[in-house]
């Protein structure tokens, strides 16, 4: 069964001229490694957005995790994990980094309800995964940027999500972590949690079947699988060609 | 509530009201400055101040209509926001001039009619001449701001962290949020009459602020700027019937006079430049 489904859809903002993702149909299935790539303003950050609903879909059919994004998007997102691509925060937040890890278990607890054992222990084994053990303890805004963006993808595993969105996360990472990173997020993966990542470098993807969709101007130019090494040159000719026939 | 402790009505119902409205205040000053919605001090203590001059032009009880505009005003903050796509600062502002403009027109209004509006309890508060029913309503909203926090302090911390990777993670922003500036709102109102509407700032910024110079998280700062706030509203009431002095200006100048201490004190800013 499909993690998600999305057929035909339109996203668009408020005041915007013309809709940012325009009749785009996309199907993802369980334990694929889905690379989002394309030029700037293409989409794909409001695609992930529109995913789990948190920007309005105006049209077409959305249906992650079995549930309609249209109607349930609060649900969506409870079971969706989500590293969003630029946050700030400053050195006097008043959380540390397991703190921070521990609120991504929160949406999945509901209301009213404390974390239980389970919850801890979730929030244990995510930090270990991501390596920052020594940060734990520390205030989240005294950390530096690629810490940082470790605790928010730690955020996200504690969550235990059923499909996982990474929009730009390497983006403040040195080689030896996103080398590290691309490990873990292969582990998830092979765990059958989809992933879906949004990216400008790929260098480092993982060795496994990718599944890659390239973004221009809100629609989808292509849909392929392809291998690892082949990401960059295939988006590199897939936007060459949109650019040449737009200018043409 | 505290008779048993201080003999004389007036200054035990003034020590109980402070005690009350700085508690509640100073935890929902917590949420307020981290948010960044300092300025719903203000719209909220002018909203009361409209709804009390709404409600002696219309010939109602002004505690009641205080209460009501306020709660009007604080239904419009996240909808408003929303549908204008601005800032929860920016539409607390346009709420702001709404409320002072009405509250103008009305006093201004009634004085062209040869109605007077005595506006200085609201202004100023008054803690001398309280009702019984007052306090225990004080008594209600301090509890009531304790429970909320208590019984949503997840979805607060998370709110307060971040709004947009609280949403992420599937926490009900709306819902708390809402139900947040509800009780801000109502805290507001009923505190009017007991510190004013010019001074109910210092009890919803200062204990926070003095709380955010020691404290590294948000469950130290819940504890201490409630703390900070109870010590010092007591120790003001009591310094104000010795000394015979206005107590609402001398607690706001007391707790103005400990943040600047903690300012000078706080270690959570210091540079380390050891050497190793």
């Amino acid at each position: 069964m499909s993690v998600i489904v999305l057929e035909s859809i339109y996203t668009a903002y408020e005041g915007g001229s013309e809709p940012v993702i325009k009749d785009l149909s996309l199907e993802v299935d369980r334990g694929e490694y889905v690379v989002i790539g394309g030029p700037n303003s293409a989409g794909k950050t409001t695609l992930l957005e529109s995913i789990n609903g948190l920007v309005k879909i105006t049209h077409g059919r959305a249906c992650v995790c079995g549930l309609d994004v249209r109607r349930r998007g609060f649900e969506v997102r409870r079971r969706v994990g989500y590293v969003i691509q630029n946050f700030y925060f400053d050195p006097f937040t008043p959380f540390t980094a397991e703190e921070v890890v521990m609120m991504g278990r929160f949406g999945r607890l509901g209301l009213l309800s404390r974390p239980k054992e389970s919850d801890y222990d979730a929030v244990q084994r995510a930090i270990k995964t991501v390596g920052i053990e020594d940060l734990a303890q520390k205030t989240i805004g005294i950390l530096s940027g690629g810490q940082q963006q470790k605790v928010m993808i730690a955020h996200n595993i504690a969550k235990e999500p059923d499909l996982f969105m990474l929009d730009e996360p390497f983006s403040n990472l040195d080689f030896q972590a996103r080398e590290f990173l691309q490990d873990v997020f292969k582990g998830i993966v092979q765990q059958g949690v989809p992933i879906l990542m949004v990216a400008h470098a790929f260098d480092g993807l993982p060795d496994i079947p990718i599944h890659l969709v390239v973004m221009n101007r809100g629609r989808v130019t292509g849909d392929l699988s392809c291998q690892a090494e082949e990401v960059e040159e295939i988006i590199r000719k897939e936007c060459e060609v949109k650019e040449r026939c737009s200018s043409g | 509530m505290l008779e048993w402790l201080i003999e004389n009505n007036v200054v035990c119902h003034a020590l109980e009201a402070m005690i009350f409205a700085s508690v509640a205040c100073s935890i929902l000053g917590v949420i307020i400055s981290r948010m960044s919605l300092s300025s719903i001090g203000f719209t909220m203590s002018h909203a009361a101040f409209a709804g009390a001059a709404l409600g002696m032009f219309l010939g109602a009880n002004a505690q009641m209509a205080a209460i009501a505009f306020s709660m009007g005003v604080a239904a419009l903050i996240g909808p408003v926001s929303e549908k204008a796509k601005m800032a929860a600062d920016a539409t607390l502002s346009v709420l702001f001039s709404l409320s002072m403009a009405v509250a103008i027109f009305l006093i201004s209004y009634m004085e062209y009619m040869g109605k007077g509006l005595s506006a200085s309890s609201l202004l100023f508060g008054d803690v001398i001449s309280l009702y019984r029913e007052e306090i225990y309503a004080l008594a209600a909203i301090c509890c009531l701001s304790i429970l909320f926090v208590l019984a949503f302090y997840k979805e607060i911390s998370a709110i307060m962290f971040n709004m947009k990777i609280a949403e992420s993670a599937g926490v009900r922003v709306k819902l708390v949020y809402y139900v947040l500036l509800f009780i801000i709102a109502l805290s507001v109102a009923l505190s009017l009459n007991i510190v004013g509407g010019l001074l109910i700032f210092v009890l919803l910024v200062t204990p926070a602020s003095i709380a955010g110079q020691f404290c590294f998280n948000v469950k130290s700062m819940f504890i201490v700027a409630p703390l900070v706030a109870l010590l010092v509203s007591a120790f003001g009431v009591w310094a104000g019937f010795e000394f015979t002095l206005p107590v609402a200006p001398l607690v706001a100048l007391l707790l103005t006079g400990v943040f600047a201490i903690s300012v000078m004190l706080s270690f959570k800013r210091r540079i380390n430049t050891k050497i190793h």
